[in-house]
């Protein structure tokens, strides 16, 4: 195991949560004399940053592709997608006629509310009293990215991939999501074309709250279904 | 349990032994952005398929373990654009001399993305 | 044969799978078979025994679509049900738990045949 090198950062935080200081030379590999030692940009380019920037830039020269659509591309990952799937679990919270649209046709519940999917299907699987939901793509990473934006990079790494099907509860717990065994943990590999997300229990104690407070409380742990949602002393 | 069967690729992992899940979130770095909005612009072009990637990504066999997410896509996007002839090597070979000699600028604080600083 | 199994109304994305060869709650069992190439059907399911959860239609063929063909002609596409007890015999968890996936049509096989 210590050689796997795939996912970096969860590799380098598991070092130092064990006590072992920064060694950069634990991740030398030949052909990569750059790999990502920092998180914030500030060293010497990757060959494979350098690479991708050199893609673009050619792709754009040869009017495969503008800045303008790759910029807006960057925008909205970050500025739309990761915003939307709360606000759509916290209507189906407070709209049971809503609820059972984004059950019965997820992606045309997403229209109702101005969400294009970009995927053709989604998924919406409800957590009950009887039945916890989990999200996983062992072979990629495929997210439902437009409600979501980007698989956040434990969805990626291999160490949730691999166990989250053979292993659920013991990977929920590390979550620290403690289910009893009276609840059925229904895992979905989601391996082809179908996109998913979790719509959590309603937690008691949220009586009268708007959508908008609902949907700060679904985080994005929330709707993969590696956490249950709380309600906060702060809120 | 993984990569007992016959062509088994390096992709396949469900029902491999592996550690603890870190699960905090480390965020993306400007690169990994860039190189979605790349990945993302030229799919919603229609330019190449989602399976295509995949494939290649594949492809990369045993290296696949040693990358990082964004470097086995950057790496898969590289085979496909050239198979399809949208660019080739010797050109991404050129461009990328170009560009790091551009990061040797001292004053280099732009992104490359802004057009002002591919001048 | 209208394409709805399920009570519930079919997703208006829903292409249908005209001549299917399984209905909602039929068994199944994956093929064991390890071909080479882009594949979509994880290893670790392969040969193993489930249930049709729901019948997804008809999509481009991703081991076609993944060297640059056009994924005709299309594959069914289906949700399988299988219990853990069924992929992982050494499972720790209750009986009850289970995991379902997304399987071609092309890579599923009649159970008890």
């Amino acid at each position: 195991m210590s050689e796997y090198k795939y996912d970096y950062y969860a590799d380098k935080k598991l070092k130092e949560r064990a006590g072992r200081t920064h060694d950069h030379g634990d991740h030398d590999h030949d052909h990569d004399d750059h790999a990502p030692i920092n998180e914030h940009d500030d060293g010497p380019p990757s060959e494979f940053e350098i690479m991708s920037r050199a893609m673009q830039e050619l792709l754009e020269e040869k009017g495969v592709i503008t800045a303008e659509q790759v910029r807006r591309r960057m925008e909205v990952f970050e500025e739309d997608f990761p915003y939307r799937g709360s606000k759509l679990v916290a209507r189906a919270w407070t709209d049971p006629a809503f609820r059972q649209r984004l059950l019965d046709d997820g992606k045309a519940a997403c229209a109702e509310m101005g969400i294009d999917l970009e995927v053709d299907r989604l998924i919406a699987v409800e957590n009950t009293p009887d039945v916890h939901n989990v999200i996983v793509c062992t072979l990629c990473s495929c997210y439902p990215r437009a409600l979501l934006g980007m698989p956040p990079t434990w969805y990626k790494s291999r160490n949730y991939r691999s166990r989250v099907v053979f292993e659920p509860r013991a990977v929920l717990k590390e979550f620290g999501t403690v289910l009893p065994e009276s609840v059925t943990v229904r895992v979905h590999d989601s391996n082809a074309d179908m996109r998913y997300v979790v719509i959590p229990m309603r937690p008691e104690g949220t009586e009268g709250w708007s959508d908008e407070q609902l949907a700060d409380m679904l985080t994005r742990d929330t709707l993969v279904g590696v956490t249950i949602p709380r309600v906060n002393a702060a809120s | 349990m993984s990569g007992t069967h016959p062509n088994q690729g390096p992709q396949d992992i469900g029902g491999a032994e592996a550690g603890p899940v870190d699960t905090l979130d480390h965020g993306m770095k400007f690169w990994e952005r860039q190189a979605n909005g790349l990945r993302s612009t030229l799919q919603r072009n229609k330019i190449m398929r989602t399976d295509e990637l995949r494939r290649a990504a594949e492809d990369l066999g045993s290296r696949y373990s040693e990358l990082a997410y964004f470097e086995i896509t950057t790496s898969a996007l590289r085979t496909v654009l050239i198979e399809k002839g949208l660019i080739t090597e010797h050109e991404l070979k050129a461009k990328m001399e170009q560009i790091r000699a551009r990061f040797n600028v001292p004053d280099e604080m732009e992104s490359p993305l802004k057009k002002g600083a591919s001048r | 044969m209208n394409a709805a199994q399920t009570s519930a109304p079919l997703p208006s994305t829903y292409t249908p799978a005209p001549g299917r060869r399984f209905n909602v709650g039929d068994a199944v069992v994956v093929k064991r078979a390890f071909p080479p190439g882009h594949r979509r059907t994880p290893c670790y399911i392969r040969g193993k025994a489930g249930v049709i959860e729901r019948v997804c239609g008809v999509f481009p063929n991703p081991e076609e679509l993944a060297y640059g063909f056009d994924g005709e002609p299309k594959k069914v596409l289906y949700r399988v049900r299988f219990t853990q007890k069924e992929v992982w015999p050494e499972y720790r968890g209750p009986d009850r738990d289970i995991i379902e996936m997304e399987i071609f049509e092309h890579w599923l096989e009649r159970a008890g045949v």
